[in-house]
């Protein structure tokens, strides 16, 4: 049976596969694989969209359906409601539901899973440290984005810095590309922004990047995961999705998808993976 | 100005046209504009009132949020999109005047003072556009839910609308210019056409060299009334001048008779005077036949006055000769015509108990390039001017000598001198009125036709004189 089920099942991913390209739907096609995405860390690039989209649906048979929202927040909303099947979130909401959310894959970058939260500012600004960026208008990511929110916070309170009053002036970008530009164009004169992000921006838009500088760079942190609701974490749905993500490199739409994300593939998270990120929450917690 | 008033009239025309045009033409022009500029405006009105709407609907949950990003997103978005008018810069303000957020940060940061950006805009419902600025400034207020939030000031880039000022202006410009040069060439070619035969007939009466001709009928434009009737009045007049020339010349001709007459007299006097003298001698010798003393003497006697008589009729017989055209008439100036001319005028002078002075210069075989008879008309003419205006009993004379490459006559009287009415016959070409005599005007016409010149003067002892300057050189002569 087991077999047979296989073998029906490559069957069906491979004619959804087929259908997909044509734009026609089975009647009986699986049910829709809804991915919940934010422009905080993933732009709005359909090709990307498409190709991913074209992966899990050549692995799993499911459909993707994206469900874009503009916070870390709404996303989290969405997953907890049950609205949504996964989303690729920051590890920071991810800890603040430590019992109701999971993370099923994290990215591999540079050959690790981990990444660095940027201080950036002005290409021609003379700062060498977090303390020079003192009265600044400072662009934030997300309130729930790690790099973009938290560790800046949490560098500030390491320094005996009050957060609330060490800026001038703080608005939130909702987009780490949001910040690089707000940055470029000389709406804040510093930002807290995904190193990755960041790196990724300067092989893409090595214009808008040579505007702006680092002055500072975070401790390592676990990659921004993919995120399923604890109760869906043995469903065949988000088994299926892990094996997917696990398998990307193996399929030409997926390998077009980390070409395009310059991701090495996705990997297991280890039960420590965000303990650094745990810190800085409690540090955050204890002093706020 | 001088020069304007002296061009021809196929240019006075064609440039008049043209001055009207471009006078015309730039009044049409600036009505094109103001009415281009009006327009203008009243699209930069509609579209800036279309821009401020759709972006203080966008802002207006924003700015209650004070999401900064959002407002800055759309405000930046806004000024990156392409357009005639566009915006290129955008901030919005809120109620203290200070900056909430700008698309050039770096001149207007987030909370810096934005009263004046405010104050150099214009408002909304109130847009004026200067043809020379190539941005304009708008300023309105944005409200949310009916409550005003910000001030959002706007600068547009007109440069579109400069530019198609612009060309407009240069079309209108290329276009009169193209315009005026063609009806100008075109009014230049139709002038010089139309004028064609006033300038035949101007040609006509201008001739350097001859006199005014007959225009042939042929070649009277009979299909132009006007320019027929020009023709037919300028043929008229030619006309009219060749029978008073003609006339004129007959009555230099019968002038020439009278003198002959008047010196007819005295040569009358001049051979019946000997001829008393002769016809006594002949009855000397018919009384003392016998005796050859008496007859040989009365014989010489009878010869000297039978030469004198010769002479005299000679004489008379040469000065008829000189105004016929005869060959003899082409004889050249010798002292011998002088002694004639003292012959022919001494009776009158003598008639009138006047006394004569006559004195010629040795020297006077130079000039022997000078034809006989048109100077001796004229020295004859002069003294019998003289001895007319000079009462009895008085003097008159003529002195004859040469002067540098000129022979000068001068003729001299002790009369009154010349009268205002006769002094035109003489000096000037003007018309001379009927009766006179034409003497004095015959003498003014040889003197010219010998390229001469004619003064009126006193004489060194202060009579009055008349001095006639002919010049010797052959050339002049022919």
């Amino acid at each position: 049976m087991s077999g047979a089920g296989v073998t029906r099942r490559r069957l069906l991913v491979t004619g959804g596969a087929a259908l997909a390209a044509t734009n026609l739907v089975a009647a009986d096609a699986l049910v829709p694989l809804r991915f919940g995405l934010t422009p905080v860390f993933l732009d709005n690039d359909w090709q990307l969209l498409e190709r991913l989209g074209a992966h899990i649906l050549e692995a799993t048979g499911h459909q993707v359906e994206y469900v874009q929202r503009r916070t870390y927040k709404e996303v989290v909303a969405l997953l907890l409601l049950g609205e949504i099947d996964a989303a690729w979130l920051c590890g920071y909401p991810l800890l603040q539901h430590p019992d109701r959310l999971d993370a099923i894959a994290i990215p591999v970058w540079q050959g690790q899973p981990l990444y660095k939260a940027y201080l950036i500012a002005a290409n021609d600004r003379h700062a060498e440290a977090l303390t020079n960026l003192v009265g600044d208008v400072h662009a934030y990511s997300d309130p729930d984005s790690n790099s973009g929110h938290l560790v800046t916070v949490a560098q500030l309170l390491e320094l005996g810095h009050r957060p609330e009053s060490f800026f001038a002036r703080s608005f939130f970008t909702f987009g780490h590309r949001n910040v690089v530009r707000a940055v470029a164009r000389r709406l804040a004169q510093s930002g807290s922004v995904d190193g990755y992000v960041y790196d990724a921006l300067a092989l893409t838009e090595p214009d808008l990047v040579a505007q702006t500088r680092v002055v500072w760079r975070s401790e390592w942190h676990a990659f921004p995961p993919v995120v399923v609701a604890t109760e869906t974490r043995a469903s065949p749905v988000v088994l299926a999705l892990s094996q997917a993500l696990f398998d990307i490199s193996r399929s030409e739409a997926g390998r077009d998808v980390l070409r395009m994300l310059q991701l090495d593939g996705f990997v297991r998270p280890e039960p420590d993976s965000f303990d650094s990120i745990a810190r800085l929450m409690r540090l955050v917690s204890e002093r706020g | 100005m001088r020069f304007a008033i002296t061009l021809p009239l196929s240019l006075r025309v064609p440039l008049l046209v043209a001055g009207l045009m471009i006078l015309m033409g730039l009044v049409a022009s600036q009505l094109v504009l103001s009415a281009l500029n009006r327009a203008q405006v009243r699209q930069l009105t509609d579209l800036a009132e279309i821009e401020f709407r759709a972006l203080s609907t966008s802002l207006g949950p924003y700015v209650q949020r004070d999401d900064i990003w959002e407002m800055f997103d759309i405000l930046d978005r806004a000024t990156l999109r392409d357009g005639s008018f566009r915006p290129t810069a955008a901030a919005l303000i809120d109620a203290r005047g200070r900056v909430i957020v700008s698309t050039q940060p770096q001149f207007h940061p987030i909370g810096s003072n934005g009263v004046p950006l405010i104050e150099q805009a214009i408002q909304l419902d109130d847009i004026r556009y200067e043809p020379a600025s190539e941005q304009i400034s708008v300023r309105n207020t944005v409200a949310w839910q009916g409550r005003p939030v910000g001030q959002l000031v706007i600068d547009f880039d007109v440069q579109e609308f400069a530019a198609e000022r612009n060309r407009a202006l240069w079309t209108l410009l290329l276009g009169n210019a193209a315009a005026i040069m063609v009806l100008s060439i075109a009014g230049y070619a139709v002038m010089r056409r139309v004028l064609a035969p006033v300038r035949h007939l101007t040609r006509e009466m201008t001739q350097p060299a001859g006199t005014p001709q007959l225009i042939p009928d042929d070649m009277i434009p009979m299909q132009d009334a006007e320019l027929a009737q020009l023709y037919q009045t300028y043929n008229g007049l030619i006309r009219a001048v060749q029978a008073r020339t003609a006339a004129e010349r007959r009555l230099a001709e019968r002038e020439r008779f009278v003198s002959l007459g008047r010196l007819a007299g005295g040569l009358a006097h001049e051979i019946n005077n000997p001829l008393g003298g002769l016809l006594n001698t002949v009855d000397t010798i018919r009384t003392y036949a016998d005796r050859p003393d008496v007859v040989r003497n009365s014989a010489e006697l009878l010869e000297r006055g039978l030469k004198h008589l010769r002479d005299v009729s000679r004489t008379t017989l040469d000065l008829h000769r000189s105004g016929d055209g005869s060959a003899e008439s082409a004889a050249r100036l010798s002292l011998q015509d002088f002694d004639d001319l003292n012959l022919l005028i001494r009776p009158e002078i003598e008639r009138k108990a006047q006394s004569l002075d006559w004195h010629i210069e040795n020297g006077m075989s130079c000039c022997d390039c000078l034809p006989a008879g048109p100077v001796r008309q004229i020295a004859l003419n002069l003294l019998l001017n003289a001895a007319a205006i000079t009462p009895p009993g008085e003097e008159l004379g003529l002195r004859v000598c040469p002067d540098g490459e000129y022979l000068c006559l001068c003729v001299w009287d002790s009369g009154p001198g010349f009268t205002e009415a006769m002094r035109p016959r003489l000096m000037s070409d003007d018309l001379i009125e009927p009766g006179g005599g034409l003497g004095l005007r015959l003498v003014r016409d040889l003197v010219k036709s010998l390229g001469g010149t004619i003064e009126l003067g006193l004489s060194p002892d202060g009579r009055n004189e008349v001095r006639v300057r002919v010049p010797r050189k052959e050339e002049q002569n022919a």
